[in-house]
């Protein structure tokens, strides 16, 4: 269901890490809940983010919500085609969705696909 | 008994008509034209412009409610400048209609205050006459405040006056201050085309209103890519011929086509007499008054933006209506408790009554309902979900305290709350009376059931 090699956390975000650069996005359960994305208000570059805070706010035909960092470090490049189409996250949020790249510096307490597919069973029950 | 009015305004205006109503006999003196600030400067004009800037937004969106455009779509600014004009010249002639039909003589030229009740009058034309009467109301208004270190030109560096009679759309903008009228010119001048950045010395853009609203409204900036710059003040204003850079004192340089200030208002109180008659004014000149609009002299009124406050026009008439009649020996006071005011950004803005940090430094116990636009079937079907309701009520006796709207239509709703917040209603008589549907007035109806908990539309807390 979620794709391998990536990590999530339970606020439902993801981190793609490699080396000390984690790509960062929100999963497809989040992107499913919110419906169709209207905005989304990026961090701005060399922002400091911090695992289980918010890094930014997502907004959607149906709620407001912020999106909850999975790892702690600088916002290195973020995805400014998003500006203009947010809607980009709900077809694709693991690949052309994705938000921002940190250097990191540490990481939340993140689970790897299986056990994230466990977690939203659980949750839904 | 015989009343002059000096300054014809909304706060002007209104007494005089209110005076000859009640059988005083009237004459007003005005030096520009009759509506004052607000019909001839500010909230008409601007609103027309706002008519057309929104238009244009929503034409710009007509893909997403299924119409196809056959051409383009972009701003005439030349058109756009004469419908306000028409406008503006359309209403000027009803309130000149109006004096005419209540009896009310217009003497157009320069109002000052002599000993002994009496009033001169620099004429229009040159010549000058003096009239005596048993009452003045004193209405003269505001104007953009001037600071010597922004080198206004009306050229590059505008005020909003200046920025009404614009005849071409500037590439790029920076204002300064962002307040109602700098944030109001901020989503004209971008939705015209212009690169905007507005900048703030406050730690938030509209720090009069609710803390949740300046949040709101900045994250609009953001998404229609206003810049807003809080927190920084202007250190420097280099005018260059074809752009001006603005040095802040931490941030880097802005580098725009033109300038607009706003950074507050100078109320018109100099060279009315005041000082040689001993009319009372304080620090920045406003006119000093009681809850019965009357100055420290004896048959003396003033009203409006003059006597400093709110700066709003339907205060400014709200105490023109209440000098007139204690003029005319009822004997009523001024009420600010409940005073609905709107901001004409894009979404609206609409308040009355208490903010969150007034709240809080008062230390009253509130709760507080919130209601989403999202959340209503018909902000949906018109394709307007940005934005909330917010009722602040008493924790002990649930009198709504007050209400918050950002949102299309917020000037619209707001007025249940400011009916509520008047006559010490509670949030659940808002939540109980029937709202029709589909409306954005039913928000309000659920924020009000939030307040409890209540909401039908909300998931459980
Ligand atoms: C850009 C802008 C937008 C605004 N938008 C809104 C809005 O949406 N809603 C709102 O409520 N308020 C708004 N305002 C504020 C509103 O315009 C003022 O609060 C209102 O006009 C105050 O009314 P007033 O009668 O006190 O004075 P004014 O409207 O300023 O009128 C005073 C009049 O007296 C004349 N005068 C001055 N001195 C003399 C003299 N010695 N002799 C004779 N005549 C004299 C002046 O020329 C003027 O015509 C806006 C203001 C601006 C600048």
């Amino acid at each position: 269901m979620n794709p391998e090699g990536i990590k999530y956390h339970k606020e439902h975000t993801w981190a793609r890490i490699e080396g000390s650069m984690a790509t960062v996005g929100i999963t497809d359960f989040a992107q499913e809940a919110l419906g169709d994305i209207v905005y989304i208000e990026l961090p701005e570059l060399g922002a400091s983010v911090t695992a289980g805070e918010s890094m930014s706010d997502i907004e959607s035909a149906k709620a407001t919500s912020p999106v909850i960092s999975p790892v702690t470090g600088t916002v290195k490049e973020v995805n400014s085609a998003l500006e203009d189409e947010p809607e980009m996250i709900n077809p694709d949020p693991y690949g052309k969705g994705w938000i921002v790249v940190v250097e990191i510096t540490g990481q939340g307490d993140l689970l790897d696909a299986a056990a994230y597919d466990a977690f939203l069973k659980e949750e839904s029950q | 008994m015989s009343l002059v009015v000096i300054g014809s305004g909304p706060g002007g205006y209104v007494a005089a008509i209110k005076a000859a109503q009640l059988g005083q006999s009237v004459t007003i003196i005005e030096d520009t034209e009759v509506g004052g600030t607000c019909l001839n400067r500010g909230c008409i004009p601007t609103k027309a412009l706002i008519a057309s800037t929104s238009l244009l937004s929503k034409a710009r969106e007509l893909d997403k409610y299924g119409i196809d455009l056959n051409g383009t779509v972009s701003p005439n600014l030349e058109k756009i400048m004469a419908r306000k004009d028409k406008i503006v010249s359309t209403q000027v002639k009803g309130i000149r209609g109006l004096f005419k039909s209540w009896g009310i003589k217009l003497l157009e030229g320069k109002g000052r205050l002599l000993e002994g009740k009496t009033v001169e009058v620099l004429l229009n034309d040159g010549s000058s006459i003096s009239i005596e009467a048993d009452n003045i109301i004193i209405a003269t208004g505001s104007s953009p405040a001037h600071i010597p270190a922004f080198p206004v030109d009306g050229i590059n560096v505008l005020t909003s006056d200046h920025a009404l009679v614009l005849t071409e759309i500037p590439k790029s903008m920076v204002i300064v201050g962002a307040g109602v009228i700098g944030c109001e010119w901020a989503f004209i001048f971008r939705e015209l085309g212009a690169l905007v950045t507005v900048v703030e010395m406050l730690p938030r853009a509209l720090a009069t209103e609710d803390t949740e609203v300046s949040a709101l409204i900045a994250r609009e900036m953001k998404k229609k890519k206003i810049k807003l710059m809080t927190e920084t003040s202007v250190s420097k204003v280099v005018v260059e011929s074809d752009h001006i850079v603005t040095k802040l004192l931490n941030g880097p340089d802005v580098v725009a086509e033109k300038m607009l200030v706003s950074i507050g208002r100078a109320f018109n109180s100099t060279g009315l007499g005041l000082e040689e008659v001993g009319v009372k004014t304080g620090k920045s000149g406003e006119i000093l008054v009681d809850e019965q609009m009357r100055t420290n002299i004896k048959g003396v009124y003033a009203v409006g933006d003059v006597t400093g406050g709110m700066l709003l026009a339907h205060t400014a008439s709200a105490e023109g209506i209440i000098a007139a009649r204690n003029i005319c020996g009822q004997e009523v006071k001024m009420d600010y408790s409940c005073i609905p005011a709107a901001i004409f950004t894009s979404p609206e803005i609409a308040s009355v009554g208490l903010r969150d940090f007034q709240v809080h430094e008062m230390g009253i116990k509130t709760r507080t309902g919130m209601f989403q636009y999202r959340a209503l079937g018909k902000a949906h079907a018109i394709g307007e979900i940005v934005g909330f309701f917010k009722i602040i009520a008493d924790e002990e006796t649930d009198r709504v305290l007050g209400a918050h709207v950002v949102g299309s239509e917020a000037s619209v709703v707001i007025h249940e709350a400011a009916v509520a917040i008047r006559n010490g209603l509670t949030s659940k008589d808002l939540a109980r009376t029937i709202h029709a549907h589909p409306t954005l007035s039913e928000g309000l109806m659920e924020a009000a059931e939030d307040v409890h908990g209540e909401a039908i539309h909300l998931p459980k807390k």
